[in-house]
């Protein structure tokens, strides 16, 4: 998910400058200053790219689906905050108000939070199958790949994918149904 | 031992101020009361677990003895579960000042139906209400606490 | 592998509310999602009950370490007699809550998530039945609660938002009190595992635990736990709250909700605190008193208040803190008789059995019969638009099915035989004589308050039946059902009149199938209790399991077999616990699976 909004933001650059015109001016009055506006898009990726390592990380050092998503959200915010709702709707997320616009980006949001919920429960429920109890966990090392060396398959990290995601949809319906008040 | 004194002192002081706000009047300020209420109840769950030793996560069998990692794990649990109660109490005071266009509890008390059910229309009009009420408030607080469920 | 069925309700109420949440693009297969999870459920917690209650040897204790990890260090759920019967207790409310929402509940109810909040507040309930974690009690709580906020206050008319607000800012309260006594009790015990727990505390030598301090802490549990239940100091929420829900949320929160707060009662005081003794006095001579004042009080001012309403709806809100009080009554009266006081192992005393017994037989019969009464009201509701004593009257003639399931809902709550009720009654009777004849103080003002109680009932009973469904029709239910219900099958009646008075938004919305339906789901509960009446003797044995399996802490902590982490173990430096305790997945997550034994 957020790799998408990632890829979107360097693929929308070159039209970067006139949406943000077009969103300073189609929101209400919200004047932000040129300095604000070059942080965030400095610190935005930033902040993205330590939310995914922060989750990737979790299963066994600190950091965690929860901490990950909230930052996450926190991008959001910061966007959403300093360019407007409608930036981040038409593109950031590449939902155009055609396609109904802020109830759009809501159900979109919505759909990450089931499907969060779905994930987080279902790895929970995987060891049922092979007859070890609700939430059993597992660890795989991967040895000798190229280039990585070692790498750890931990089956908490779906788990923790799942919490990802809901909390990430949870929140954003949040910051959509408000903030359209 | 200062640590715990400190932490003791700090803790009453946050009941206090806790319990001050969730005296007011005014809803906002009770929903402040209550989450400081709810943060002063995790800092001594903190303090519960002992404040000595090295950091439980990350240093596995190294240096000092790991304090109690127990209680961290629980203030975890307690902060997320406190996140998505005051986003909902928050965004419910805002629907609250949206329908009444008042947050003072006196002012709210007086429009109690509870005070008023001698009256026999008061049922029909809670009826017609239930069709009218702004859609989209309601909408964002439901999902809210479905985050707040599974977090 | 068979132990997986001691996690199977818990699992199908997440299993329905997640489905049902990635159903909301049609109503219609979200509504079925819905009914064949309350299903699910019921089957599931039949099994458990069958697994647990009626296994081959006498009632067993099945437990379940959640992620392979054994008590104390990870979190147990444990199924012995008494969370089945609570269970066994919840799912017949389920279904016919979750039957009542489906024809009730409105397109713009759904579009709110509805039925997944639903079975999050199920799967709350279930898991605070389960759990043998104090914590993991607190997080299930927390789920019951956040999802029952939301049913309450997003489904209610404008009226009731700052009524409903008071609920939610007392329980907010609540939990963070909760939290803060789970931590004491962290620090005084060393753990949170409730069997681990009961075991420190009748030992407090060998362990070092000092009991003085659980005494305080345990009795800011019981005002927690009296929140929930809503008794007396804390009733104020359960008249609006109940007001503002929509009626099968009402039945669910009246039926089993509450009971979640007597059960933590039962488990907490009688199970974990059962052993321990304070300055050779044991722990129920503190807690029983304060038991027995909350329960005078509660029926008293319940019904006092239930007399004085003037609707079915208030009236049945204030009839649930005065039958709470009936169910804590007997909780106190066998805590303060002095046997159960001086004995150290007191906990396992004949009267403590009886009174358990008694407080779950009327649980069982209050669990029936107050969801019963809300859905009647709630269907009085929805084809009348009201219900106000002023405009009903007359409702016998047009709704005899209706009025006979009202009627026996009634009955049940005064105590008349062959229904249920009666035996409840009669239990919570025997136990109040029994603990005089042991030489309980003040017993005979027990007994007083509680004949006062039992007649309060029986007056706001018969006010609230004549009131609605005896007289003449008024001119709203004649305009609204103009003929009897059944006589012209499905035309007619409800809607004839939903042009007349559409504002009340009632009977515009509901059809007359979905009218049938309410009534019929009215009229099951009510031969349920009438059922369980008969075969009362079924319930009563069921129901002395559980109190055996409540009081008898060694037979729990044998069950449970919290591995002991070692006598030197200090808790406030308890460097070794690496505990998989719930939401801290970063920690238990590297566990590596090493073969299950179930």
């Amino acid at each position: 998910m957020s790799d998408d909004a990632v890829a979107g933001d360097r693929s929308a650059a070159a039209d970067r400058e006139a949406a943000t015109e077009r969103a300073v001016r189609e929101s209400y009055d919200r004047h932000t200053t040129v300095i604000a506006r070059t942080v965030v898009r400095v610190v935005v990726p930033i902040i993205l790219v330590t939310a995914v390592g922060l989750l990737l990380q979790g299963h066994n050092r600190p950091g965690g689906g929860f901490i990950g998503a909230v930052l996450t959200a926190t991008a959001f915010v910061l966007v959403y905050v300093i360019f407007g709702m409608e930036y981040l709707q038409d593109d950031f997320l590449g939902l155009r108000a055609a396609d109904g616009g802020s109830h759009a980006a809501v159900e979109y949001y919505r759909w990450l939070f089931a499907a969060g919920l779905a994930l987080a429960a279902g790895s929970g429920m995987a060891p049922l199958i092979a007859g070890l109890p609700f939430l059993t966990q597992a660890v795989l090392f991967l040895h000798h790949i190229p280039l990585y060396g070692e790498f750890e398959l931990a089956s908490a990290f779906a788990f923790d994918l799942g919490v990802y995601l809901t909390v990430v949809g949870g929140l954003l319906t949040v910051l959509g149904e408000v903030g359209s008040e | 031992m200062t640590a715990q004194v400190v932490l003791a002192a700090t803790l009453g002081l946050l009941f206090a101020l806790g319990t001050f706000l969730v005296l007011r009047r005014d809803v906002v300020r009770v929903v402040w009361g209550v989450s400081i209420i709810s943060q002063a109840a995790n800092v001594y769950l903190i303090t519960m677990g002992g404040l000595s030793g090295g950091a439980p996560i990350g240093s596995f069998g190294e240096g000092a003895p790991p304090t109690d990692p127990l209680v961290q794990a629980l203030v975890l649990t307690a902060i997320v579960i406190g996140f998505g109660t005051t986003a909902l109490a928050l965004v419910l005071t805002y629907r609250v000042y949206e329908e009444h266009g008042t947050i003072d509890t006196h002012a709210l008390a007086e429009a109690d139906p509870d005070r008023a059910s001698a009256d026999g229309g008061t049922a029909n009009r809670a009826v017609t209400a239930t069709h009218d009420g702004p859609l989209d408030t309601e909408t964002t607080d439901d999902r809210m606490t479905h985050g707040g469920d599974e977090r | 592998m068979t132990g997986q069925i001691v996690i199977a309700p818990m699992l199908v109420a997440l299993s329905t509310a997640i489905l049902a949440l990635l159903a909301r693009f049609d109503g219609r297969v979200e509504k079925a999602v819905s009914l064949v999870g309350a299903g699910g459920y019921a089957v599931a917690v039949a099994a458990l009950f069958d697994a647990v209650v009626l296994a081959p040897g006498g009632p067993t204790t099945l437990t379940y370490g959640v992620s392979d990890w054994q008590a104390p260090f990870g979190i147990v759920l444990v199924a012995d007699a008494l969370s089945a019967f609570m269970l066994a207790l919840a799912a017949p409310v389920v279904v016919a809550a979750a039957v009542y929402s489906v024809v009730s509940v409105d397109e713009r109810g759904q579009r709110l998530s509805y039925h997944p909040l639903f079975h999050f507040m199920v799967l709350g309930v279930s898991g605070a039945f389960l759990t043998g974690d104090v914590f993991n009690l607190f997080v299930w709580f927390e789920v019951m609660l956040m999802s029952s906020y939301v049913l309450v206050l997003f489904y209610s008319g404008r009226e009731h938002t700052r009524a409903a607000l008071g609920y939610v800012v007392l329980n907010l309260l609540a939990s963070a009190l909760m939290l803060v006594a789970i931590g004491g009790l962290y620090a005084t015990t060393g753990t949170l595992n409730m069997a681990d727990m009961a075991r420190r505390l009748a030992d407090p030598a060998a362990y070092g635990v000092a009991v003085a301090p659980t005494l305080g802490l345990g009795a800011l549990l019981l005002s927690v736990f009296a929140v929930k239940a809503g008794t007396v100091p804390f009733h104020f929420w359960v008249p609006s709250a109940y007001r503002a829900a929509p009626a099968p949320v009402t039945a669910v929160l009246a039926g089993v909700v509450k009971k979640v707060g007597v059960y933590a009662v039962i488990r907490l005081f009688f199970t974990v605190f059962g052993g321990a003794a304070y300055a050779s006095t044991s722990t129920f001579a503190y807690v029983g008193p304060v038991l027995m004042l909350l329960a005078g009080a509660s029926i008293i001012l319940g019904g006092v208040g239930a007399a004085g309403r003037e609707d079915v709806d208030g009236l049945l809100a204030f009839s649930s803190i005065g039958q709470v009080g009936f169910i804590v009554l007997p909780l106190g009266a066998a805590m303060t008789v002095p046997a159960a006081t001086t004995t150290l192992a007191g906990a396992e005393t004949m009267l403590a059995v009886l009174g358990v017994t008694a407080a779950l037989v009327y649980s069982l019969t209050h669990a029936l019969a107050k969801p019963l009464l809300f859905l009647a009201s709630g269907t009085i509701r929805s084809a009348l638009g009201t219900t106000d004593f002023a405009q009903l009257g007359g409702l016998a003639r047009r709704t005899p099915l209706l009025a006979g399931g009202f009627l026996l809902g009634s009955l049940a709550l005064v105590g008349v035989p062959p229904i249920l009720g009666f035996f409840g009654k009669l239990l919570v009777f025997r136990t109040v004589a029994e603990g005089i004849a042991a030489g309980m103080p003040a017993g005979a003002l027990a007994a007083a308050t509680m004949l006062v109680g039992a007649i309060l009932t029986i007056a706001y009973v018969t006010r609230g039946w004549n009131q609605v469904f005896w007289g003449e029709p008024t001119e709203r239910v004649q305009q609204l059902i103009p003929v009897r219900w059944g006589r012209s099958r499905f035309a007619g009646d409800g809607d004839a009149g939903s042009s007349s008075i559409a504002p009340d938004g009632g009977p515009s919305t509901v059809t007359d199938r979905a009218l049938v339906v309410q009534v019929a789901v009215v009229v099951a509960l009510a031969l349920g209790l009438v059922g369980l009446g008969v075969g009362a003797e079924v319930v009563v044995d069921a129901a002395t399991d559980a109190a055996h399996a409540a009081t008898g802490t060694d037979a729990y902590v044998e069950a449970v077999a919290p591995v002991d982490p070692g006598a030197e173990y200090s808790p406030s430096h308890a460097a070794g616990a690496a505990n998989a305790s719930d939401g801290s997945h970063s920690l238990d997550a590297s566990a590596a699976v090493d073969g299950g034994e179930r």
